[in-house]
């Protein structure tokens, strides 16, 4: 199937493997990063909206 | 932790913002309702120049993106950034400029758009002073951006502000890139780019306008104002980081989609495919994260509008980034271009993401400026099932339409003749869709107003509070240790998440563009391809003047419906003297690359004068003011001295003589006009006689002795 879309899309050359790698590449990096931060610093990043510092 | 610091939020500039939002929201999309219905009534084209279709398209579509969505993205970052940072805005004075400088910017383009005055490229219309205003501006914002991003509180930059980032780093390099441009005179500039190069850029271009300016800041907006509205965190922090970076990465690359089955190399189109492809996964991530973000507040959504509207305009991304790489498969692709699909697929974005979202953060926003509670939830209600009806009633007809219009288009009988010959035939046909669709504009721009309404009502039951009282602890000074990753480490430099995100958006850019600017290969030379006469050259001018582009494509797509339809398929070597290249991306007139040479002259100018005389039953606009202005030629030779300066080969000195060369071809189409039976004074300096010269000269260079070019 995904072959089929690629070879649809035409001549799948160089230019577009390395962009695939780098993107392979930067995707991966994230993910690895993105799962190797501590519970409760991503828990407080997540809640920094609800943090506004207005006196009420 | 140090001693707490008090400190104000500026909720002022965010007014004024919100302002503009709901003003240029209310006039972008009357205008967009007012060409929806010359469509359908010609007649409201008024057969004045300034209000003929052609030129208040793009009036509709830089108001919707522009002022409408570009305000809302400053309000949205004005109120969230300060928040998220814990500190007021960089300086007061910069974000006056800012406002006031994009609000003129605007006005400008209202005034430059309705007069003519255009350089063609989609969504980048305005003419060189105002691009240099428009980079001036983004800088200022940049610098208070960024100054207020130094000046932090808080340490950790949160993820929507990394779209922030992304946001002005990419949209300052797509604005220098496709507006490189040589001045002709205070309102005309000639690109450095030409053809092939030139749709590349500016599709590179366009497709990153809708990413970086209609999605990533909004993305930031949904990731700061969807956790504020629920009242809880983003579902989850990592995905969001997983999002970032993904779309930021694959967004770039995906330009030239807008440029399938044209004279664009196969391997760029390739790319483009793919690269669209692949971005269902980071937008699906992006909009699940929105939507789960409401786990558990469902609720919630039963009773509050502004959530209402927001999960509308998280739904409608998804439908959106689902439906564009579909539509950049080359097989759909071969079937969506040039329709009106197209056309539905952007407004599911504007109507649904964009202006939901937009709507949802004014709503949320203006009791807490205002300090008092919204006037009326029921006509908040009543403006979310206008907006939702609006935008089905909007698109679903054009959807039909462009399926329908599509098959036609392609319909071969029996005995291998297209059944549909004349294009109007397939114009006709679809016009009960777009009555239904001008239906949903209404319904649309209806519920705008009541919001507008409902907000101003709003305003006067509170005050506004200018300055907001806060406080905080002063940044802590990160120290790093050992083993920590380097996210951690850039999401606390924003320098350096700034350089990150360049980076990354270039190597996009130059991997996509540098080949075909440089390698002679992708850009096969014609040799019996020669540059316009002035003649043309100025007729060509006058076509870009009223915006012919945004109805006719000149783009013939090597398909057998195509070439059986129009002719011989467009070559990339055609277009090496198209200084901008004007293959348009909408079909609601036909194809007009082999037009040169169809019809005789008279044909033409009975046709620009009242299409209906030809064409009975055509929806194009009238063009009478072109049989009775005339020629400027004050320019010409100016015109022709820059193009030689882009490598054009005119004759040395060829300049001086343009003019002359003008007059002659002139009067040869005059002449032959009246052995026609037109009959009018003076025809040979009438701008109806530049203009189908040009028209006249269209694709005929690969039929080298019908060709009437420069010698």
């Amino acid at each position: 199937m995904y072959k089929y879309i690629l070879q649809s899309a035409g001549n799948i050359n160089w230019m577009a493997i390395f962009a695939l790698l780098t993107f392979l590449f930067i995707f991966i990096t994230a993910v690895v990063l993105a799962f190797t931060k501590r519970k409760e610093e991503l828990r407080h990043y997540a809640s920094l909206p609800l943090e506004d510092g207005i006196k009420e | 932790m140090g001693q707490t610091e008090t400190f104000y939020y500026d909720n002022k500039i965010v007014r004024n913002f919100g302002v503009a939002t709901a003003l240029w929201g209310a006039v972008g999309l009357t205008v967009g309702l007012i060409v929806a219905l010359q469509l359908i009534w010609p007649q409201l084209n008024f057969s004045l120049p300034y209000t003929t279709f052609g030129r208040i398209r793009p009036l509709h579509t830089n108001a919707a993106i522009f002022a409408f969505v570009g305000n809302g993205i400053f309000m949205g970052v004005y109120y969230s950034l300060q928040r998220l940072l814990k500190a007021r805005m960089f300086s007061d004075t910069l974000s006056a400029i800012h406002f006031w400088g994009w609000q003129l910017i605007i006005v400008a383009a209202a005034v430059t758009l309705p007069l003519g005055i255009t350089s063609s490229h989609e969504y980048a219309e305005l003419e060189w002073p105002i691009d240099i205003a428009i980079a001036l501006v983004w800088v200022v914002f940049g610098i208070n951006m960024f100054g207020t991003i130094l000046k932090r509180r808080e340490n950790h930059l949160y993820v929507a502000i990394w779209f922030y980032i992304a946001t002005w780093v990419t949209v300052t390099m797509l604005h220098i890139f496709n507006n490189l441009e040589i001045p002709v005179h205070f309102m005309k500039s000639i690109p450095v780019f030409a053809g092939v190069q030139d749709a590349l850029v500016q599709w590179w271009y366009g497709h990153n306008a809708v990413a970086f300016f209609l999605t990533t800041p909004y993305l930031g907006l949904m990731y700061y104002f969807m956790p504020k509205a629920a009242n809880r965190p983003v579902y989850s922090y990592k995905l969001s980081i997983i999002h970032f970076w993904a779309l930021i990465f694959i967004y770039i690359w995906a330009g030239p989609h807008h440029l399938l089955y044209t004279s664009l190399p196969g391997w760029a189109q390739a790319l483009g495919t793919t690269f669209s492809l692949m971005l269902i996964a980071p937008s699906w991530g992006g909009m699940l994260n929105g939507l789960l973000t409401l786990r558990g507040a469902w609720d919630k959504v039963r009773q509050d509008p502004v959530l209402k509207f927001m999960v509308v305009a998280v739904t409608a991304y998804g439908m959106s980034t689902l439906e564009g790489p579909i539509m950049s498969i080359k097989s759909v692709n071969a079937i969506s271009h040039y329709t009106d699909w197209t056309i539905a697929h952007v407004h599911i974005g504007t109507l649904g993401w964009n202006g939901m979202l937009t709507f949802g953060i004014l709503y949320w926003l203006w009791p807490r400026l205002y300090n008092t509670g919204l006037y009326s939830q029921k006509l908040a209600n009543t403006h979310f099932w206008l907006g939702t009806l609006g935008i089905l009633f909007y698109a679903i007809p054009i959807y039909w339409a462009g399926w329908t219009q599509s098959m036609m288009w392609k319909l071969f009988g029996p005995d291998g003749i297209l059944v549909y010959t004349n294009f109007l035939e397939t114009v006709t046909q679809i016009l009960p869709m777009y009555r239904l669709r001008a239906l949903g504009g209404t319904i649309y721009v209806v519920g705008v107003f009541i919001m507008i309404y409902n907000l101003i009502k709003t305003a006067k039951a509170g005050s506004l509070v200018e300055n907001v009282e806060a406080s905080s602890g002063p940044r802590e000074v990160h120290t790093s240790t050992k083993g920590e990753y380097w996210h951690k480490w850039i999401e606390k430099r924003p320098v350096q998440m700034l350089v990150a995100a360049a980076v990354l958006v270039a190597i996009g850019g130059l991997i996509e563009i540098f080949p075909v600017m440089l390698i002679d290969n992708n850009v096969p030379k014609i040799s019996s391809v020669k540059p316009y006469t002035p003649l043309e050259l100025e007729g060509r001018d006058i076509y870009i003047r009223e915006g012919c582009v945004g109805c006719h494509s000149q783009m013939i797509r090597p398909f057998r419906s195509e070439t059986e339809r129009y002719g011989e398929y467009s070559k990339s070597g055609e277009f090496v003297y198209d200084r901008p290249f004007l293959w348009g991306s909408k079909r609601t007139g036909p194809d007009l690359h082999r037009v040169g040479d169809k019809y005789p002259n008279s044909w033409h100018y009975n046709h620009m004068i009242d299409p209906t005389t030809m064409s009975p039953g055509s929806i194009m606009p009238p063009y009478p003011w072109l049989k009775d202005d005339e020629i400027n030629t004050k320019y010409t030779a100016a015109k022709i001295k820059v193009l030689q300066s882009l490598n054009t080969p005119y004759p040395n000195g060829y300049a001086d003589r343009a003019v002359e060369d003008l007059k002659a071809q002139a009067l040869g189409i005059a002449e032959d006009l009246k052995k026609n039976g037109v009959e009018k004074e003076g025809l040979e300096n009438k701008e109806i006689v530049a203009l189908i010269a040009y028209l006249q000269r269209l694709g005929t260079d690969i039929k080298p002795k019908q060709s009437v070019g420069l010698q």
